[in-house]
């Protein structure tokens, strides 16, 4: 009996040390303790839009698109992948930004980095996405570099129209 | 080894053989009325085996005591048979709980696929947290597909753009 309650102490008094050298609990209310990142002046949005189609001779795929085509096969199915228009833009959380990769389409962009240290480097952003003056769609989104947003547009003859979005650092 | 009376009882039955035999009936020769008795242990032997069995009325009963006598009479025989029955000993046990271990781990191995270990940094953060279609005629919905580590907003019931209109 004297063993286990002596284990059973020890862990307990680790536990309070623990807690004590770390006074920001887990989860969420750690990631609220965490000071807000400051912005790296470095952390840009890149935005593409895409025709995807299914041509019976497929070009080779665009340089700037060679880590998304094999996604972007698997999940929408078309063959070739062209640049219609992309656009690089320095994230400023301090104003709206214009997102216009073409003419036809492009986002209005709010952002803010998000605070958590498990979130790598992502942003909160509220887009706004337009066609020709319509507004189509407005969303929030949580994006980190490398983990894209892929937003599936109108049809376009025999294609599709998608529209690409990165984090970039 | 076995007592005078052992080996005399298996002499008179015929049981001693070779040497044994030839031993027995040396150590005889100081027992001269030897020979008289087993003439008449084999005489009342045949005598009795002559005789019909007599009929027994409850046979089941007889032996249900005759069992029951036996087990009282010898504990240190039962008591061997009774430990070898319990299965689920100290030592089987903990054979049982090793085996299972290894079972599970085996299973978890050959299951599971091996994965980032817990706590290390995901590659994957894409989240949608709202979407409001700017028309009533689109819908819009979210995939996430973490192996490709994509997130994907589905747009359904955009205007249909023709093939002859150049996108810019």
């Amino acid at each position: 009996m004297r063993l286990p309650a002596a284990l059973l102490l020890l862990a307990l008094a680790v536990r309070t040390l623990a807690a004590e050298s770390d006074p920001a609990p887990a989860g969420k209310s750690a990631s609220a303790a965490t000071p807000p990142r400051a912005v790296a002046r470095t952390d840009k949005i890149w935005s593409a839009v895409l025709l995807a189609t299914k041509p019976p001779n497929p070009q080779a795929d665009p340089a700037a698109l060679a880590e998304f085509v094999p996604r972007l096969k698997r999940i929408f199915g078309y063959t070739q992948y062209e640049i219609i228009g992309a656009t690089t833009e320095t994230i400023d959380e301090k104003s709206e930004s214009w997102l216009v990769p073409s003419r036809n389409f492009w986002l209005q962009v709010k952002s803010r980095p998000i605070a958590s240290k498990d979130a790598r480097g992502a942003y909160h952003l509220t887009l706004q996405f337009y066609q020709d003056n319509r507004p189509i769609l407005a969303t929030e989104a949580q994006l980190a570099p490398g983990s894209p947003l892929f937003i599936r547009g109108p049809q376009h003859g025999a294609g599709q129209v998608i529209i690409v979005l990165q984090v970039q650092r | 080894m076995k007592t005078f009376e052992e080996r005399f009882t298996a002499w008179v039955d015929g049981q001693l053989t070779g040497s044994a035999l030839a031993e027995f009936e040396k150590e005889l020769a100081a027992h001269p009325e030897a020979a008289a008795e087993r003439a008449e242990a084999r005489k009342l032997g045949d005598l009795l085996r002559a005789q019909p069995a007599p009929p027994m009325g409850n046979e089941d009963f007889f032996h249900h005591q005759l069992m029951q006598r036996l087990a009282a009479e010898t504990p240190r025989a039962a008591a061997p048979a009774r430990a070898r029955g319990w299965f689920w000993s100290l030592p089987r046990l903990v054979l049982a709980g090793a085996a299972c271990l290894a079972l599970a781990g085996g299973l978890f191995t050959a299951l599971i696929p091996a994965g980032r270990p817990p706590g290390a940094p995901s590659d994957y953060y894409a989240e949608v947290l709202d979407l409001r279609p700017g028309d009533p005629s689109i819908s819009a919905s979210t995939l996430s597909n973490p192996e490709d580590n994509v997130t994907v907003v589905w747009l359904d019931g955009l205007d249909y753009i023709p093939a002859s209109y150049a996108l810019k």
